[in-house]
């Protein structure tokens, strides 16, 4: 009997807190539909939210930066983190233990204090040089920043699942380290890139905090805009714009998953 | 395990037909190999070779045996060059490749974990070592359709890595290395993940092909009796130190330490504590040995081989006789195993199972024990 409650008390945490989880979502997604301009009667259902949105040019502006931002900052996030990764995994039987706490620090530390310590050094260093005036300039190189420890450990983490061997027999079949780096590292471990690439995709895209203090006036980001919007109330009109960020993070994370999980088979 | 699992037996049988052709096509020059005073260490304690000099013929099934840290897979590694040795040199084909790369030596491996490349087929991985040496893809395909017959892989070369067995990735493994037509073949225990049917199977198939293309093979285990198998040459290593090389026959009748002929697994050594003339005494007792058959400076053990001796036979006046009960039987099918106390020893003796009355627990038995079969073993 008291097994028998235990499992019925933990069921209902289990509904708890996917109701609690994905209500909330489920709310923002429903309403972007609304016909009427309230958040808390649904009327019927409509697409004017996203004509609206199409023809707010601020924005596609928002949107345009979210992209870009997103988009260069991964593909430098992949190539610097996996050239570390690569190196952990080489040098994984020396003492490097410190080496990889700086990896991981960014991971844990809290963003409020990261972006911050951006935004003060950015601004010194632009009065200081006139070089990384505050913008999207500054806004990759701070996205880079907190992509490259995800890249560097699921890199790092699809070369310590590899048969250590593999390594070998590649040089012993004749292949150079160039043709060896094209012909076995790279194609071996191109799902773990790719998942990397999505994974560090959707942490920029979302991401508010250090895009706020690193960003610059012409460098509005979506989470920005909306946050600057939701000033003034929510608006249906930003019910859709979270619904399409929704959708968006949502392949891009299917994506990553689905690749590394094709790596590991 | 399916189909292609029964290809084994099945290229036993057919290689005969395809021999002579396979045999025309490929005429190539063996190489032999050079290692003089080769040295190497692991950290400041770990010796793992300790000055090994060693020739090894062209066209020889050599193989390099000893228990497991005994430097046998290190040597291995600096012929392939994924070791670099701290002293001595290599010579192959006479030319010194101490320091080349492995990438430039006309060596392939066949990896004890077979190192199948998981992001490409079958047929990529056996063209992988062409392909990186630039070769076109004609030839690649040539001779992949060439290897493919020579091994008898059939379908598998269209299989993904992922959806061969154990055995079919030992023949891929083997195939990958072979289609490279190196000077050297080096294989590294590649039998030792098979179970015992397959793997006989494999050792007499490897042994053929090695016979065929009369190529220069290496091969490393801690299996004695893989060893004597397939082997033209043994190279028995303990401590990073060469103890014995020779015919599989030399090694296992005329061990020259104690190491050497427990490892063949002979369990009956017994020390010598005097001799004179052909005689020696030993812990069963005074026993006269063959002088000519002993190498000089031999001492120190006496080797019986349980399979010479004779029990409860008529025993001819030069020969030596023992008295001894026994003390357990083993009955293994086609041959008897006895342990037998002799003076407070134990004495393992084998006798074929022809259908003789068998010897129980606690009989009586006299042991003659032939001169000639006699072996002294330094220690």
């Amino acid at each position: 009997m008291r097994k028998r409650t235990l499992q019925r008390g933990l069921t209902g945490i289990w509904w708890a807190t996917l109701f609690f989880l994905y209500l909330p979502l489920a709310v923002i997604v429903l309403f972007s539909f609304n016909s009427a301009n309230s958040t808390a009667v649904f009327s019927s259902f409509s697409l004017v939210w996203y004509q609206r949105l199409l023809g707010n040019e601020q924005i596609i502006n928002a949107f345009g930066n979210s992209l870009i931002l997103a988009v260069s900052s991964s593909i430098v996030a992949l190539v610097v983190g996996c050239l570390i990764g690569y190196g952990m995994y080489r040098h994984r039987h020396r003492k490097l233990g410190w080496l990889i706490i700086l990896i991981y620090l960014p991971i844990v530390l809290p963003d409020i204090v990261f972006g911050i310590s951006e935004m003060a050094f950015f601004v010194e260093f632009y009065r200081l040089t006139g070089f990384l005036q505050p913008g999207l300039g500054t806004m990759i190189i701070a996205h880079v920043t907190f992509q490259i420890p995800f890249v560097a450990l699921i890199v790092y983490s699809r070369f310590v699942g590899l048969d250590p061997t593999l390594f070998e027999a590649a040089k012993d079949l004749y292949a150079t380290p160039f043709k060896r780096a094209l012909h076995f590292l790279l194609p071996t471990i191109k799902p773990a890139l790719i998942s990397a690439f999505f994974l560090s995709f959707t942490l920029s895209i979302d991401d508010f905090v250090i895009s706020f203090f690193t960003s610059g006036p012409e460098s509005t980001t979506l989470p920005i805009y909306i946050w600057s919007a939701i000033k003034k109330g929510i608006t249906p009109e930003i019910n859709a714009i979270a619904t399409l960020m929704i959708g968006a993070v949502a392949v891009a994370a299917i994506l990553s998953l689905l690749f590394n999980r094709q790596g590991r088979r | 395990m399916n189909n292609p699992t029964a290809v084994p037996a099945a290229a036993a049988r057919e290689s005969a037909g395809s021999h002579d052709e396979v045999r025309e096509k490929a005429p190539r020059k063996a190489s032999s190999i050079e290692l003089k005073g080769m040295r190497k260490r692991f950290g400041k304690d770990t010796v793992a070779l300790d000055g090994v000099d060693l020739t090894i013929e062209a066209g020889e099934f050599f193989t390099l045996l000893g228990p497991s840290g005994c430097g046998k897979t290190t040597l291995l590694r600096i012929l392939a060059g994924l070791e670099e040795p701290d002293d001595g040199s290599l010579l192959i084909g006479g030319t010194d490749i101490t320091d080349i790369p492995p990438h430039r030596r006309s060596v392939n491996t066949v990896f004890q974990s077979y190192a199948l490349f998981p992001h490409l087929s079958v047929r990529d991985n056996l063209a992988f070592g062409l392909r990186m040496r630039g070769e076109s893809v004609a030839e690649r395909e040539r001779k992949v359709a060439e290897v493919a017959e020579f091994i008898h892989l059939g379908p598998l070369v269209e299989r993904r890595v992922d959806q061969l067995s154990g055995g079919q990735r030992q023949r891929i493994a083997l195939a990958r290395a072979l289609i490279c037509e190196p000077d050297v073949l080096l294989l590294d225990e590649p039998l030792s993940a098979l179970d015992a049917g397959l793997r006989g199977q494999l050792q007499v198939e490897l042994q053929r092909i090695q016979k065929r293309l009369s190529m220069t093979f290496v091969f490393v285990t801690h299996d004695q009796d893989e060893a004597m198998v397939m082997s033209d040459r043994i190279a028995v290593l303990d401590g990073g130190i060469i103890q014995q090389v020779g015919t599989p026959s030399e090694v296992y009748e005329h061990p020259t330490n104690a190491f050497v002929a427990r490892f063949m697994g002979h369990d009956n050594l017994f020390a010598i504590h005097g001799s004179q003339d052909d005689w020696v005494d030993t812990e069963l007792g005074r026993l006269r040995l063959d002088m000519s058959e002993q190498r000089p400076d031999q001492d120190g053990w006496l080797l019986i081989r349980p399979e010479t001796l004779e029990l409860d036979v008529e025993i001819p006046a030069d020969s030596n006789r023992l008295e001894g009960v026994v003390k357990e039987r083993l009955y293994r099918g086609s041959r008897v195993e006895y342990r037998l106390d002799v003076n407070g020893q134990t004495l393992m003796a084998v006798a074929s199972n022809l259908g003789q009355r068998l010897h129980g627990v606690g009989d009586r038995v006299t042991i003659g024990v032939c001169p000639e079969d006699l072996v002294r073993v330094a220690n």
